[in-house]
């Protein structure tokens, strides 16, 4: 196509202002950008609802940051807002109370700030919405229409629940099978419960800082229960109350909200539920969104982009619940038929997202390259990701496809 | 000039306007102002308004709301579900009534629809997360600067703690920005109807197209309204 003249612009500017003004409602169209609702946000994040704030980081945003996913960009998904916490600014600790009970032969509540005297743990991990990659599920289920930007990979830093515990001198009863956090109901805010089963206590982490820096207020701070290995919606912020529990919490949260179903009476294998069809959620059919799932992303070549061939290197980033490690990644430019391993940065245990990297020989043309993970445990993922559809459209790890064009 | 750019540019600008349009508004239908009232109490009408469900999965959606405290009545229930499986269904939803009546001007009783189900439908409030208007409008429209503040708010809402009345509120309050301008001045003059000062001069689209420019974020309201000399 020519390029479009200066005169061709201003009539196709002229014709746009018509169009809006045809419509009466149109120049009422004034939705909010990022930063206007939360303070210090990149303007570019996607709005996928205002009111609890839902922002999503576009893709080629997310992989300009392919090491760690600073807090101007990172995602947002809050079930609650907390009034005055829409912003990256760090809140205050001063009045901050936690109290912890349940299961335990002595509840105590804390002052926050006492944690600062404690010793910090640091873990880098990977925080994913439970609903990332939801719009690629045909038919759409309902929620909010996140693509892959509902993830980021952040380093947490603070005190381990366990030194928190032992500090105490507390002891856990034996029927407290589960950790259930609460968050701060401050100015109104609605109930936000979450339950994670007992073995999550090995890395829970009471944080206080993400990347170095005080924890942004609309990310959880001034303390917020991190579940390394676990999806989003598990990291409780603005955490207020730990309970020890011998089951789940029964709060819409938890049931029939973030969960996906399985074979009755067992956690596992996933059970896939008939695309477009309702499901009838209960404690004995589903299970709670997690761990993460096994999942890679391409971050280079973007989707329509064109590379300079006959070499392209191609290359992303890869992740699993940190159970085990990811042992490996391959590639396939032939639609899967055959696949090809690409170099990893590490096979070690981790909760942060690990990059991977290859080189492929490509003539010049339109290509489309697939990858997948596999995991020590022999996990992978789905070439086709709709196996796993479910009404709410949950963890999504569908094999992902970029096409590009190679000059 | 190449024409042909036209052409291109035309099917974009109509999309770029019906995803602008289609962001935030309900397609006209009976049961349309129930939704708004019912919905947004607890979130953006923006959730609701993107989604496209069989009736059994909107059944199932009502559902999941009466479970984080939605209450409904059988008859508002069965209202709501037939608008959303009607116009936010799989298939395409059916032409606007011919109805005369729809193409009448709205009134700012209707539009408040989108206010009552946090207000109350008297303006009565629902302490302790949502104040009273009925009063409390009275209040603002006689403080100085309180007439400007009361159409900020309504347009670009207000987020932070106030005092109500005697009472302490922090929640968080939407702006309506995808409501018109004339719509806003309609559902502003419904408010002064509960009560306003002696000599009010009702809201026009044009004062409230001139305030929209303003662009305010919900904390820059709440500094306007903490700048008002209120009893």
């Amino acid at each position: 196509m020519e390029r479009l003249d200066r005169r061709t612009t201003l009539k196709l500017m002229g014709m746009g202002a018509a169009l809006l003004a045809a419509g009466p409602r149109a120049f009422a169209q004034q939705a909010p950008t990022a930063d206007q609702l939360v303070r210090g946000k990149n303007p570019r994040l996607l709005v996928l609802s205002q009111r609890p704030v839902v922002l999503e980081t576009p893709y080629d945003l997310l992989v300009t940051q392919p090491e760690r996913t600073s807090k101007e960009i990172l995602f947002i998904r809050n079930n609650v807002d907390l009034p005055g916490y829409n912003t990256v600014e760090g809140a205050s600790l001063e009045g901050w109370k936690i109290e912890v009970g349940g299961l335990l032969d002595k509840p105590f509540t804390l002052e926050a700030r006492e944690l600062l005297a404690l010793p910090q743990t640091e873990v880098a991990m990977v925080l994913q919405c439970s609903g990332n990659g939801r719009s690629l599920y045909n038919p759409r289920p309902s929620g909010n229409p996140w693509v892959r930007g509902g993830m980021g990979n952040v380093t947490f830093r603070g005190v381990r629940l366990k030194t928190l515990l032992e500090s105490k001198g507390v002891k856990l009863g034996e029927k407290a099978l589960f950790i259930t956090a609460h968050a701060s109901r401050q100015g109104g805010a609605p109930e936000f419960v979450r339950s994670v089963p007992i073995h999550a206590l090995e890395n829970a982490l009471l944080a206080l800082s993400m990347n170095g820096e005080p924890l942004a207020a609309v990310h959880g701070g001034p303390v917020r229960l991190v579940f390394p290995g676990y999806f989003g919606v598990n990291n409780v912020k603005w955490v207020e109350r730990i309970e020890f529990a011998d089951a789940e919490n029964t709060t819409p949260e938890q049931m029939p909200r973030y969960r996906v179903p399985v074979i009755p009476n067992t956690h596992l294998p996933f059970l896939p539920q008939e695309p477009g069809s309702r499901y009838p959620y209960s404690f004995t059919n589903s299970r709670p969104n997690w761990l993460v799932n096994v999942n890679s992303f391409i971050f280079a070549p973007l989707e329509g982009q064109t590379v300079e061939g006959p070499y392209v290197r191609v290359e992303g980033v890869a992740f699993n619940d940190g159970i085990v490690p990811i042992v490996s990644v391959e590639v396939s430019t032939n639609g899967g038929r055959t696949w090809s391993r690409a170099n990893l940065a590490t096979q070690e245990r981790t909760f942060s997202w690990v990059g991977w990297r290859t080189t492929l020989l490509l003539r010049s043309g339109q290509h489309e390259v697939m990858v997948r993970a596999w995991d020590a445990a022999g996990r992978s993922q789905p070439l086709d990701g709709n196996l796993a559809w479910n009404e709410r459209g949950y963890e999504w790890n569908g094999v992902m496809r970029v096409k590009f064009n190679v000059a | 000039m190449d024409k042909r750019a036209y052409f291109l540019a035309l099917p974009l600008l109509g999309l770029l306007g019906y995803l602008a349009l289609g962001q935030h508004t309900l397609p006209e239908g009976p049961g349309k102002d129930l939704v708004l009232a019912k919905c947004q109490a607890c979130h953006d009408i923006g959730l609701v308004a993107r989604e496209r469900l069989s009736r059994d999965r909107w059944d199932a959606v009502i559902e999941e709301m009466e479970l984080q405290g939605l209450r409904l009545t059988k008859e508002e229930r069965e209202a709501i579900l037939d608008y959303l499986a009607t116009y936010l269904g799989l298939t395409p939803p059916p032409e606007a009534p011919p109805d005369p009546g729809a193409q009448e001007p709205r009134t700012g009783a209707q539009v408040y629809a989108a206010c009552s189900g946090c207000h109350g439908p008297q303006g009565e409030g629902n302490p302790p997360n949502f104040p009273p208007l009925r009063g409390h409008v009275e209040v603002l429209l006689k403080a100085e600067g309180g007439r400007e503040y009361l159409a900020l708010s309504v347009l670009f809402g207000v987020m932070g703690r106030i005092t109500v009345l005697g009472q302490t509120y922090e929640g968080v309050m939407p702006g309506f920005t995808w409501l018109s301008d004339e719509e806003i001045a309609l559902v502003l003059n419904h408010l002064a109807s509960w009560g306003a000062p002696q000599g009010f001069k009702p809201y026009t689209p044009e004062e409230v197209k001139a305030l929209r420019a303003k662009a305010l974020t919900p904390e820059k309201v709440l500094e306007a309204r903490r700048a008002l000399k209120l009893p």
